[in-house]
Formats: C-alpha cells, sequence, structure tokens
C-alpha cells in the first residue's frame, strides 16, 4: 500500500522542489551580493501569482483565451509577469534597501521584513477593491494527465512547472557563465571594492541582480498559480521561508546549490508529508511537514553552515 | 538650525506636565467616555519623561498617575481599564524582547513562543485539560494559583528560552533571525496539534475556562484588577532591565551585540551570554503569558502568530532599540494604535457606510491594516529613524563619585603591580 | 623561561596554507615582534594563539599547558589579550564602559545578584568601575571617560583599545599594528608607552608591525613570517642582517629595514 502511491509522492515532490528551486535562486543570488537575506523575496513570489492570474483573468474576460493556445498564453502571462516583478524588485532595492547599504546589519533586514508585510497588505486591498475577494481561482490552462511507464499519472500541469524550471534555470546559468553583465555580478559578488576598482558599476549589478531574480520568483508565482488553481496574499511567507531553506540546504550564494537544494527539499518535504502520518500511527502526521521543512533548516545551519555545494567561510578577523 | 533648537531644548517646564494631567484627569472625570482625553492622561507618562525635573519627582508624579489618577478617573470604565491593560501587556513583553534585540542584538523572530510557554502552562494546569495526562483527577486548580503560576510560568518560559536558545544561538547574524522565526512556526504547529497522541494542548479547539487569580477568596477577573496585575509586573520588569542594562552582564550583551568578536577577547562567553538574554527575555514573556490566559479565559494558538512576534518587534524598533524608555513609548504607541485608533477609525468609517457616504468593501475595514501599518513603520524607521523615537543612551558616569571611592585609594587589577614596584622601588 | 610556545602551527584556508609549521618561542616579560610582508600571515599567527582560528596541525602551550582547541573568551581568561589592526571598540558604549567590558571575567555577578542588587554585586561593580577609570587615567585619556568610543579621534581610539585589554589583567598582550595610521611623533609616544606596559606591568608583549623604526628600536627579539613560513628570528641586529630576511623585503632597500 505504501509502496504504490510512492511514484506519485516522488511526481508531487518534484513539481513542488523545482519551484522551491527557481525561488531558491533569487535568494541565493541576492544573498551572494549583498549578504542580505531578501525578507520579501517570497512576497515577490506572490506578487507574481496575483499578476499572472490577473492577466488570465483579463484576457478571460475579453474573451481572449478561447481559442488560444494554452502554451501561447502561459508565455504571455510569463513574460509580463515577469517584467512586471522585475520591475517592483528593482523598485523595492531602489527604495527600501539601497538607502540602507553600510547600515548596520539589521537594520535592512527589518526593513525588508516591513516590505515583505507591506506588500501582503497592498496586494490584498488591490484585490479586495477589484473583485471584492482576495482568494482568487486561476484559469488553469492544461487539464489532462500523462502516465509514465504506467505507474505514475502526471498532470501536464506539473510536467510544464518542471520543463519550465529547467528552462529557466538553464537560461540563468547561461547568462551567469557567458555574458558579461553575468560575469559582472560574478566579480561583484566575489568582492565589490575591487570589482568597482575595475569599472563594474555595481549599483547597476545590484539592480540587475534584483531584477533576475524577482522576475524568476515573479515566474514561479505563475507556476504556483497554475499547479494548485488558488492563491492567497499569504502564500509568499511559507514557500519563501522554504526556498529559502533550499537555498542554505544548497549552500547560500552558489546557484547550483539553490536547485538541488530546492530540488532535495520538495522531495524530502513530499515524502515526509505522505509517510510520517502511516509510519507514526498517525501521531504525527502531514500537518507536521512545515516542521519537518524547518528543521532541516536548523540542522544544516547547525551542523554544514556551508550547504552541500557551498565552502566554508571564515569570517575576518 | 533645527538640531540647535533641539539642544537648546531643556526639557518641559514642570507646570505645564502638571496643567496637562490635571486638566485631562478632570476631562475624563466629566465627560464620560472621551477616549481623548483618556489618551491625554495616557501621553501624560510621556509629558514626563521629557519634563525638565528631577527622577525622583518624575518617579512620583509617575506612580501617581498610574496608581491613583488613572484607576480613580477611569476605573469604573471597563473599556479603559482594558485599553490600559492591553497596553500593559505588550509593555512588558515589549521590555523583555528588548533585552533580546535591543541590548544583546539577537534578532529573534519567535519570541511569542515563551509568551505561548507561560500562557499554556497556566491554562493547562488550572483548568481540567491537565487531567487528560496527569492521573487522579487533580485539577482544575483554583484561581489562587495564579499567584505561584506566575512564577512557574517565568521559570517554564525560561527553560523553553535555553532549550530553544542552545541550538539556535549557535547560528550567526542574520540567519538567527530566520530560525527563531521557524522555530516559533513549530512551537504553534506543535500546540496547534498536541491533542493526539497525548492531548497536552487540545489543539486547534483551545482551551477554557481559565480561571481567574484569586486573593484571600476575591476574585479578581475584572480588567480593573488586571491594570493593577499588569502594572506591578511592569514595575518589575523596569527595574529588571534597569539593573541588567548597567551590569557585568548588561555590558556583555552590549558587547556582543557591537562587536563579537571583541567581545570573546575580553573573555566573555558568546553562547553564555546569548543564552542569558534569550532565558531573561523568554522569563518576562512567560509571566505575561500567564497573565494574558487569565484575563482572555481561552486560549487557543491563534493567539501565538508570528504576526505577534513582529507586532512586539515593531514596538521595539520603533521605539528606540536597546532604550527602555523608547520600547515603552513604542508599545504603548502601537498597541494604542492597533486596540484604539484603527478600530475608532473603522468605527468612524462603518458610520459614513451606513449613511450611504462611501462604499466600503469589508476587506478595507482598518480594523484590518495591521500588516500595513507594521509594514509601513519598519521601513520608515529603517530609513529614517533607525534608533528609535527614543534613541538608546548610555549613562554617563559620575567621576566624581569614582575619585572618591574609597576602592580609590589603591591600584587595582593589572595596575596593582605598579604600586608593588613602585614601593620596592622605596624599599 | 618560555611563557608562550607555539610548535609547527599550521592553517589552512582550502588550497591556500597561511602558516605552514611556524614554531615561535616567547620568553617571558620580552617584547617580540612578529614581521613579514604583507599577507605573510602574520595575523593568521595571531587569530590562532588568541582562539580565533584552530590550528590544522601543531600545539600551543601556554606556561607548558596546552592552549590549542579552547574558545577565544576561555584563552582570554587564561591571560592573553590582544588588540586588533582594525580596531574593534564597542562604539556605542562610553571609553569607561569599554574598559569595564575587560573586567568581565573577573566579576562573578549572576543573573540573580544582579537582579537583587545585593551589596557584593554593587561593590563589585563599583571597584570594577574604579579599576577601568585607573586604566583610562594609565593610558592618559581620562577625560574622554564618558564619551561614545566610536566618537573619539582614531589616537585615542588605539589607547582605549589598549586600557580595554590591559583591564583582563593578561599576562600577554599582542599588538596588532599598534602604530598603524600614526603620525611620526604619535608612533615615538607609542613606543614609549609599550616599553612602559613591559617595565612597569610586567608584562610580555607580542606584536606585529609594519614600521621597521619602532619594530627595530623597540622589540628585544623577531621573527621573521614570508609566504606562511618561518624564515627567520633572531635579535634585531640579526635580523637586519640576515640575507633571506633582506630578499623577502625585495624592493625595499636595505637601508630601509635598518
Amino acid at each position: 500500500m505504501l509502496l504504490s502511491i510512492l511514484p506519485q509522492v516522488l511526481v508531487d515532490g518534484l513539481t513542488l522542489g523545482f519551484m522551491y528551486a527557481v525561488v531558491a535562486l533569487g535568494y541565493t543570488m541576492v544573498y551572494g551580493i549583498l549578504e542580505f537575506i531578501n525578507f520579501a523575496h517570497g512576497e515577490i513570489f506572490m506578487v507574481g501569482a496575483f499578476v499572472g492570474t490577473e492577466v488570465l483573468l483579463i484576457t478571460d474576460a475579453i474573451g481572449g483565451l478561447e481559442g488560444m493556445n494554452p502554451y501561447v498564453a502561459l508565455l504571455m502571462t510569463l513574460v509580463i509577469t515577469m517584467i512586471l516583478t522585475g520591475a517592483l524588485g528593482v523598485g523595492i532595492e531602489r527604495l527600501a534597501y539601497r538607502p540602507l547599504r553600510g547600515a548596520p546589519r539589521l537594520v535592512p533586514l527589518i526593513s525588508a521584513i516591513g516590505v515583505s508585510f507591506l506588500l501582503q497588505d497592498i496586494v490584498r486591498f488591490a484585490e479586495a477593491i477589484a473583485r471584492n475577494e482576495f482568494y482568487l481561482n486561476t484559469p488553469v490552462l492544461f487539464t489532462g494527465t500523462v502516465s509514465v511507464f504506467g505507474i505514475a499519472t502526471i498532470p501536464i500541469k506539473g510536467l510544464v512547472v518542471i520543463v519550465l524550471a529547467i528552462v529557466l534555470m538553464i537560461a540563468l546559468t547561461l547568462f551567469i557563465g557567458k555574458t558579461k553583465w553575468g560575469i559582472a555580478m560574478r566579480a561583484v559578488a566575489q568582492d565589490p571594492s575591487t570589482a568597482s576598482l575595475m569599472t563594474i558599476n555595481v549599483d547597476k549589478v545590484i539592480m540587475l541582480t534584483f531584477l533576475i531574480g524577482s522576475s524568476l520568483g515573479g515566474a514561479t508565482g505563475v507556476l504556483f498559480a497554475q499547479n494548485y488553481g488558488t492563491i492567497d496574499p499569504y502564500i509568499g511567507f511559507i514557500l519563501g521561508m522554504k526556498a529559502f531553506t533550499a537555498a542554505v540546504l544548497g549552500g547560500i550564494g552558489n546557484l547550483r546549490g539553490a536547485m538541488v537544494g530546492g530540488v532535495l527539499l520538495g522531495m524530502l518535504e513530499s515524502l515526509a508529508g505522505a509517510y510520517m502520518g502511516p509510519l507514526t500511527n498517525q501521531a504525527f502526521g502531514a500537518e507536521y511537514k512545515d516542521v519537518f521543512a524547518f528543521s532541516i533548516l536548523i540542522l544544516v545551519l547547525l551542523f554544514k553552515p556551508e550547504g552541500l555545494f557551498g565552502e566554508a567561510v571564515k569570517e575576518k578577523v | 538650525m533645527a538640531n540647535l533648537v533641539w539642544k537648546s531644548f531643556k526639557g518641559i517646564p514642570l507646570y505645564v506636565t502638571l496643567i496637562w494631567i490635571a486638566v485631562f484627569s478632570l476631562l475624563l472625570h466629566f465627560l464620560d467616555k472621551s477616549v481623548l482625553s483618556f489618551l491625554g492622561i495616557l501621553s501624560s507618562i510621556v509629558l514626563l519623561y521629557f519634563t525638565n525635573t528631577s527622577n525622583k519627582i518624575k518617579l512620583a508624579i509617575g506612580a501617581l498617575v498610574l496608581i491613583v489618577i488613572i484607576p480613580l478617573v477611569a476605573g469604573e470604565n471597563r473599556y479603559y481599564m482594558e485599553v490600559a491593560s492591553q497596553v500593559g501587556i505588550y509593555v512588558a513583553m515589549a521590555l523583555g524582547l528588548n533585552i533580546v534585540v535591543g541590548f544583546a542584538g539577537l534578532l529573534d523572530l519567535g519570541y511569542v513562543a515563551f509568551f505561548a510557554a507561560g500562557a499554556y502552562a497556566y491554562a493547562i494546569f488550572s483548568t481540567s485539560q491537565a487531567n487528560e495526562f496527569i492521573a487522579g483527577n487533580l485539577f482544575p486548580l483554583t484561581g489562587d494559583w495564579f499567584w505561584p503560576f506566575l512564577i512557574v510560568g517565568l521559570i517554564v518560559a525560561a527553560i523553553f528560552g535555553i532549550l530553544l536558545g542552545l541550538p539556535v544561538l549557535r547560528v550567526k547574524g542574520d540567519y538567527l533571525a530566520i530560525v527563531t522565526l521557524g522555530f516559533g512556526e513549530i512551537i504553534r504547529i506543535v500546540f496547534n496539534n498536541l491533542d493526539k497522541p497525548i492531548n497536552i494542548t487540545n489543539g486547534p479547539q483551545g482551551i477554557t475556562p481559565i480561571p481567574a487569580p484569586e486573593l484571600f477568596g476575591l476574585k479578581m477577573g475584572t480588567p480593573f484588577y488586571f491594570y493593577f496585575i499588569v502594572l506591578f509586573v511592569i514595575a518589575f520588569i523596569v527595574l529588571a532591565n534597569i539593573r541588567f542594562e548597567h551590569s557585568r552582564l548588561g555590558r556583555a550583551w552590549i558587547a556582543v551585540r557591537e562587536d563579537e568578536l571583541a567581545a570573546q577577547s575580553m573573555g566573555i562567553s558568546l553562547l553564555n551570554t546569548k543564552l542569558a538574554a534569550f532565558a531573561t527575555g523568554a522569563s518576562f514573556a512567560g509571566v505575561v503569558g500567564v497573565i494574558f490566559a487569565a484575563k482572555q479565559t481561552f486560549i487557543d494558538p491563534t493567539s501565538f502568530t508570528l504576526m505577534e512576534s513582529i507586532g512586539i518587534l515593531v514596538m521595539v524598533i520603533l521605539g528606540g532599540s536597546g532604550s527602555i524608555p523608547g520600547v515603552i513609548l513604542g508599545a504603548a504607541f502601537v498597541t494604542l494604535l492597533q486596540v484604539q485608533l484603527l478600530k475608532e477609525f473603522s468605527n468612524f468609517l462603518h458610520s459614513l457606510q451606513q449613511s450611504g457616504i462611501i462604499n466600503l468593501p469589508n476587506q478595507l475595514d482598518p480594523s484590518k491594516f495591521q500588516r500595513l501599518v507594521f509594514g509601513i513603520m519598519l521601513i520608515f524607521v529603517a530609513l529614517y529613524r533607525p534608533n528609535g523615537l527614543i534613541p538608546a543612551k548610555r549613562k554617563t558616569n559620575d567621576l566624581g563619585a569614582i575619585k572618591s571611592s574609597p576602592f580609590s585609594s589603591g591600584k587595582l587589577g593589572i595596575l596593582s603591580k605598579l604600586s608593588q614596584s613602585s614601593s620596592t622601588k622605596q624599599s | 623561561m618560555a611563557i608562550l610556545e607555539a610548535v609547527g602551527l599550521t592553517k589552512r584556508f582550502g588550497g591556500l596554507v597561511a602558516n605552514q609549521d611556524v614554531s615561535i618561542k616567547i620568553e617571558k616579560g620580552s617584547i617580540t615582534a612578529v614581521i613579514g610582508p604583507n599577507g605573510a600571515g602574520k595575523t593568521t599567527f595571531f587569530n590562532m594563539i588568541t582562539g580565533f582560528y584552530e590550528p590544522d596541525e601543531g600545539e600551543i602551550l601556554l606556561g607548558g599547558k596546552n592552549i590549542k582547541g579552547l574558545r577565544p573568551d576561555q584563552i582570554a581568561t587564561r591571560g592573553i589579550t590582544r588588540t586588533f589592526q582594525n580596531i574593534r571598540l564597542f562604539k556605542q558604549m562610553t571609553a569607561l564602559e569599554n574598559v569595564m567590558v575587560g573586567t568581565h571575567s573577573r566579576l562573578s555577578a549572576g543573573l540573580l545578584g544582579i537582579l537583587f542588587h545585593t551589596k557584593r554585586v554593587r561593590e563589585e561593580e563599583e571597584k570594577a568601575r574604579v579599576e577601568a577609570y585607573q586604566l583610562l587615567e594609565y593610558v592618559g585619556i581620562e577625560h574622554i571617560a564618558n564619551e561614545a568610543a566610536g566618537s573619539l579621534p582614531y589616537g585615542l581610539q588605539r589607547r582605549l583599545e589598549i586600557a580595554r585589554a590591559l583591564a583582563t589583567n593578561p599576562q600577554i598582550i599582542l599588538l596588532d599594528e599598534p602604530a598603524a595610521g600614526m603620525n611620526p611623533r604619535e608612533t615615538v609616544e607609542m613606543t614609549e608607552f609599550i616599553r612602559l606596559l613591559k617595565k612597569e606591568l610586567d608584562l610580555t608583549i607580542i606584536l606585529i608591525e609594519h614600521d621597521m623604526k619602532l619594530v627595530m628600536g623597540l622589540s628585544e627579539y623577531i621573527h621573521v613570517l614570508d609566504y606562511g613560513r618561518k624564515i627567520a628570528e633572531g635579535t634585531p641586529e640579526q635580523i637586519r642582517n640576515n640575507p633571506s630576511v633582506i630578499e623577502a623585503y625585495l624592493g625595499k632597500s636595505a637601508s630601509e629595514v635598518s
């Protein structure tokens, strides 16, 4: 009985894991460059989910979705969402973080917590005014399922999530590795002051980091909405925490680590959710799956703070 | 220019403060239910802080206002006393968090867990809930047990603080914020689900009826009594804060906050020092938790969410992290904003809506503005007033007293070698 | 008698070997300098002695007892204290309080004692305050006792950092570039002051310094590091004439070294 659900559990874990992975990239990129936990990144993801849903709802309302190829519709939604959330990320950096560069470390973190709460309520207000409710149902573009070797069925929407997440990650890796700006980003991450001596515009690189990280976060929001169907302004908090855990698990500041960490965490969480209950005789069931994820975060920070792929760094004395 | 004016500002003359207190006391006495005059009396404490007079007089007037005048003119009004005790509860919590965040510089986003520990400690044992897992049908306890449970809550929360702190405090810097947040959520989820396999917390149904405090047969269930209980606890916590701040331990906390490496090379153990801060902060939250449980008569996990932790953090940061008067002001301001001002504003909008002037979706009710308000406050403070409304000030030591101290007669510490070498030279 | 002995200390950071098999003996009551070009591993050596880095190999003996693996605070309470290259004061605290922090491990007040403000705690506090003030007097900055440490001019911060280190009642004090950023007059004053510390307070002093005039004039014994290895040791006279030292400092003329 327990084994028969395993393929399904793994597929669910994979879908979830790839979403964690893409959001984790945003945390890890910002941390790599600014050594700062962008607390509001989870909310960027949430805004992405709402922007994407609104794009689809509005397109649908004017009759545009009917007859539109679902892949075209998704592409359109993704592009619009990524532009808007990217801009949002850049705006937040400009207004709420940049003035605080050089301030004691707690101060930008506090500002970020503030931004996070502000975004939740702004979205809630906007939806309350526009639609009189803030729990939205997303028009789902993909409905069918595919069978994998006859042992598990994957909904097409899940496959879309996995494929798109992989595409985004490959694109990012190419960008960082091959382009002039990607190299500049790596240089700033290693040593901002030397990089600026090499005539790299550090401000621009930081802007770019927020732009890319936030558009990736927004895109994940769209994928999330497609996969789960309903969204609310508070989805960003818990998913953000998990994605951050993934980034730490993989080694914060390390892109490959964030990807692997995300997938790993998604799988572990899915397994825990499915099997903890049966294994403990229902004493501790799926309701503890968030506890499980947080415990991983704490354990990693305690015993392997550099993560799976990170390098141990020693504080400068 | 503005700075110049500020520097020449010696404080508010004493008579202005006294007139203020008198006017608002009379207003509140004669105009029943005047929210403004009630706020006026509460703010007289702030005025008093800035008044140009000696600390002893300030203390005397402050005590007079809090112990005599407020109960006298507002005591019959349940609502005012309720608001005042709510303000007090948050002031006490914020002062506890101030030790962790303000003094030791540890950003704790799971502080409410300790509050929950205290509240559940009293709730479980003062109701029949404890019978679920302790044989012998010994419970519920009577309200007389409230008093010893203030200590029990303190100890339980302190133990919680140490148990959580032992792993958590090894984590560095920003990570601590995330880890404490995670731990706060874990505690809430656990409380929410510990109705099985053994029913300890009664899960999402919560625990009720929690008995009110009782003293020599007198039931103290009204806000009037809670006001005094809270006042007493605040007095204790303020005193503790002041004593800690200028002690061996307080200096170690601040040293760790300012520079961990330098603190270590001064012989300060990081883990012990941080644990002491965590446990002390937690124990205050535990005491307040017991009072909260008794006051509400019902608790469930929804009272102990992340929002509560953030709210208390806002109070500390807004008022002035590490500044005792600042934190008191911050806590009072934020609580009043939530329970009074937003509610008033919301009622006002409702009346407009009823008369058909505006159409307001339910979601835009200002009493639900909490996140927005907290968010804006945090950003604003971080950007424009990172040291808070009343920034922390280190005490200046009286150098004259040091020179005339009996210990000044000889050289101390390593300098005692000076007198040895000079005396050997002489001999 | 050697009060402090480092035996074969090695520290690696990833592929980089910051210290390789460094052995140094420090005589009680001596002034010893550790010199070497930038990046030679001098500060790494200090960090191992004071417990901030744990050596990958080797031992550190204080009075014959191994202190390797102890935490920095434990080493501080055993009598080794330090100042930092880039001055690390508790900026928001007053100068007096900074020095009082140094008395931490010799005070005993606990949570309850502080809470109840017992007579013992009050006396202990007063004593610590007096001691801190005396130390400020000793380094000549008692007039700024109530100023916030972060607002002091650079030279006074250096002195304050030394006063704070003295408050731990050390046997050995490690000074990491005590004259960095000072003008020639201040450097002379600092040299005199370090000499006074040794003479009056019976301290063993180890210093890292780039100012060769100060090093040669002040130290009784010198160890030279280059690329993480010890390449020479000896009296200033011996070091001055050591060919491998001159080579390590190549680019600087021999006259500058002298």
